[in-house]
């Protein structure tokens, strides 16, 4: 069996325009995958910048699975959050990324966007916080059902992962 | 000796925290120690170690210098658990009490060669604004009983923290027969050296 590693972090943020950030994430894989060790999903701490506007949260992440196939390539979903004083959340953006399928160190800069409603709503948000949420959040990594939504920017996730391989040439893939 | 079927592969790592950058704060000392999974086992080399404490210096840069060298061999049978350093950076504050300054982890390089680490530092911040005062009198800043959490994922979901410095860290990684137990590391068959910056975030 093929395995794969996939050790990193999640660095920080950019580009958002609120300051207290975390970020909840989660690899979805296909069912020909199994994961032999790490937690498959987290949370990372809040982070309030100091010095200039990107939040670090420098979240370890460290997965193990072995496939029997090519399908279903380890996907990353993010959701970006920002908490105030109060304690209370919005959210601030959901983005996703594959992992990267050619072993060694990478650099990945996920975009983030965060579903728009009326008019209404975004007045709402302006002044009260909140805004609307998915539901499923599976939408977030899958293209099915997108057409429905209206989105718009959020910032930029900076993670920073290394592919290791193992045993891909014996079965002939090249990566 | 190279053996026919090894079974475990070997990570060497040397190199030193160079420097860091933290504007607010001088008179600074950093601490460094590995926090690696179950299958890592140091084989040689110093797992912990106290640098000097260093003070600004009077040019435009206000660079914070160590130069502290930084020397371990690890052996192990699975990338899962791969060494982290984990540093942490203390100084002294208006009264004279020791408190932290920052807490800041990264992954040993995981290809072999030269490479440039900027790490982001950060400490753990209290919610409510009368612990923050009281802290600030008596020198008891919030700190991690131990710093080795600050290599885990689990467990951060509730904590809030400031991220106020940065420490650079050179490292130099050699590995031993990963490619003989079948892991790929990098595409490229020549090994050229790779210095890879991070600081993506400090000067805008």
């Amino acid at each position: 069996m093929a395995e794969v590693h996939v050790i990193g972090q999640i660095v920080g943020a950019t580009g958002f325009s609120e300051d207290s950030l975390f970020c909840k994430w989660g690899i979805h894989t296909g069912g020909a995958w199994k994961l032999l060790s790490g937690v498959r999903e987290g949370q990372t701490q809040v982070d309030t910048p100091q010095l200039g506007s990107m939040a670090y949260w420098s979240h370890p992440i460290d997965l193990h699975f072995a496939t029997k196939g090519l399908q279903g390539w380890p996907r990353l979903h993010l959701q970006v959050w920002s908490q105030d004083s109060f304690g209370r959340c919005q959210l601030s953006g959901y983005g996703f990324s594959h992992v990267p399928s050619s072993p060694g160190i990478h650099s990945l800069h996920c975009v983030t966007w965060r579903p728009l409603g009326g008019w209404r709503e975004q007045l709402a948000r302006a002044f009260v916080g909140g805004g609307p949420q998915l539901l499923h959040s599976d939408v977030v990594y899958t293209g099915a059902d997108r057409y429905r939504l209206h989105t718009a920017a959020g910032g930029t996730v900076h993670l920073e992962l290394a592919v290791i391989l193992r045993n891909f040439s014996r079965y002939g893939v090249e990566c | 000796m190279a053996t026919a079927n090894p079974t475990v592969f070997l990570v060497m790592v040397n190199g030193q925290v160079e420097s860091a950058q933290f504007p607010e704060f001088d008179d600074l000392y950093c601490k460094y120690c590995f926090v690696y999974g179950q299958d890592w086992a140091p084989t040689s080399g110093l797992e912990e170690g106290i640098s000097q404490i260093t003070s600004k210096s009077a040019d435009v840069q206000h660079n914070l210098v160590w130069n502290f060298p930084i020397d371990i061999t690890f052996k192990s049978t699975n990338p899962f658990g791969w060494p982290q350093i984990v540093i942490s950076v203390y100084g002294p504050d208006v009264f004279g009490n020791d408190v932290v300054r920052g807490y800041g982890a990264v992954h040993v390089p995981f290809t072999p060669g030269r490479h440039k680490r900027t790490i982001p530092m950060f400490v753990p911040e209290s919610t409510s604004k009368l612990q923050k005062l009281t802290s600030w009198f008596m020198g008891r800043r919030p700190e991690y009983t131990d710093p080795k959490l600050i290599a885990q994922g689990e467990g951060r979901e509730v904590t809030r923290v400031r991220s106020q410095g940065f420490v650079t860290l050179l490292l130099n990684v050699v590995t031993k027969d990963m490619k003989k137990l079948g892991y790929d590391t990098s595409t490229l068959d020549m090994q050229t050296s790779s210095v890879i910056d991070m600081s993506e975030g400090i000067l805008k």
